[in-house]
């Protein structure tokens, strides 16, 4: 492939991919003006940059994985991560009349680090398995594997804790 | 009680066990109920993610349907380039040679191969094979199904046919020294131009192909690669030819020069 036409192909794929790109850009930022505006500038660096994409990579498995470092180096630059708020990380659901809306569960994933959130996300979310998550994340698929039995097993516990809801109330979550 | 880690546990419930180990893990569950409550409890867990995740993927849905990607001026302006050029032309036709030849479609980019099935959902974009393969069925043409099985074997009969098809002389070259047998022939069309395909097979791994099409001035070789194939291009007797197999650099400059001297 000339590489005229495999830039065009990145394009057009990240296109197409940008409903994901922007859920995982969002949930890696834990709100949608930051997520947005990390996404913005990660697709900035991606198409400057299309040489870095290696033939026989997956286009989500490169795309998410630039994402995660672009986050990482501004992290670093920052020297930090500004803390999220709740009600922020809430809008990230959509709040469509008629629709239930898990309260509980957006409350656990905002209280994960934004690893943990990412490697669920990646799982469950994006089906992916360890070995392709570990790669977005730069891990190995061990620590998939460790992180998703961990985290899991918290959701189960605190659901446990909390016990069943009333009758009416499961809408809430 | 049993005891059993929830690293066991999780991998059920994420259906990553083997159908042994599966079925040995439902025999506890039917016995233990303090094991079975636990699992109910991480599906639950596992659900309420996989739902969470969904739901904001349907939100983002919605917007992109309610304020679609502008077409242009943006950030993605999509280029037309396919058969910008001649030379793209070309990587067209032989890309779809290719693909006729059994080589698969070399121009597809990876985000659209298809991938192995256990990954299928892993959500890569799907290729439209249906496209792909039209578009190396507009190489045949009637003509392409007129050198038969029986006149295969007759390297008169081929040249004559396929001298006759694309209008210049042109002998099927005879690659036994490089440890190639001939196969076959075959007409293909592109552009309103014919194009002639002869594949070749090695003791092992995939065909070789040489491509020729009446061209013009004699020009020099030139590499091309896509994926995995490598590609040798160059024109000579009005001939444009254009040799394609995964053999290296090296080992095709041989076979050309094979060519050149028929």
């Amino acid at each position: 492939m000339q590489a005229e036409d495999l830039y065009d192909s990145i394009r057009t794929g990240l296109i197409a991919m940008l409903p994901r790109l922007k859920r995982f850009a969002d949930l890696l930022a834990g709100e949608r003006r930051t997520g947005r505006a990390l996404l913005s500038r990660a697709l900035k660096s991606m198409l400057a940059g299309e040489h870095r994409y290696q033939r026989g990579t997956a286009l989500d498995i490169w795309a998410f994985a630039e994402i995660y470092q672009q986050w990482l180096k501004e992290l670093r630059d920052h020297a930090g991560q500004a803390k999220t708020d709740d009600a922020s990380f809430e809008r990230l659901f959509p709040n469509n009349s008629g629709e239930t809306f898990d309260t509980f569960t957006a409350m656990f994933l905002s209280s994960l680090p934004p690893q943990q959130r990412l490697t669920l996300l990646l799982v469950y979310g994006e089906r992916f398995n360890p070995v392709e998550a570990g790669q977005v994340l730069d891990v190995t698929p061990e620590t998939v594997g460790a992180r998703l039995v961990r985290v899991t097993a918290s959701l189960a516990d605190q659901l446990r804790e909390r016990g069943p809801l009333p009758a009416g109330a499961a809408s809430a979550g | 009680m049993t005891e059993l880690s929830d690293d066991l546990l999780v991998a059920y419930v994420d259906g990553q066990l083997e159908q042994k180990q599966t079925s040995a893990l439902e025999k506890v569950l039917a016995q233990d109920d303090v094991i079975a409550r636990r699992v109910g409890t991480l599906k639950d867990a596992h659900r309420r993610l996989e739902t969470a995740f969904e739901a904001i993927l349907a939100g983002e849905e919605a917007d992109a349907v309610a304020q679609p990607v502008p077409r242009a001026p943006g950030l993605f302006i999509a280029r037309e380039t396919l058969l910008k050029s001649g030379l793209a032309a070309a990587g067209i036709v032989i890309a779809a040679g290719l693909l006729l030849a059994g080589y698969g479609w070399p121009l597809a980019a990876p985000e659209f191969a298809a991938r192995p099935a256990a990954m299928e959902t892993v959500g890569s974009l799907p290729a439209d094979w249906r496209k792909e393969v039209a578009r190396a069925q507009s190489l045949l043409s009637r003509t392409s199904l007129e050198i038969g099985a029986d006149s295969q074997s007759n390297p008169d009969f081929i040249a004559f046919q396929l001298g006759e098809a694309i209008g210049a002389k042109l002998t099927p070259p005879d690659f036994a020294a490089q440890g190639f047998r001939f196969t076959r022939a075959q007409i293909l069309t592109f552009d309103g131009e014919t194009l002639v395909q002869l594949l070749y097979l090695g003791p092992s791994g995939a065909p070789l192909a040489l491509y020729a099409k009446k061209g013009g001035d004699d020009a020099a070789q030139q590499v091309m690669r896509y994926d995995a194939i490598t590609g040798l291009a160059w024109s000579q007797g009005g001939v444009d030819y254009f040799l394609a197999g995964e053999s290296d650099e090296a080992s095709l400059r041989r076979l050309a020069e094979a060519v050149r001297s028929e």
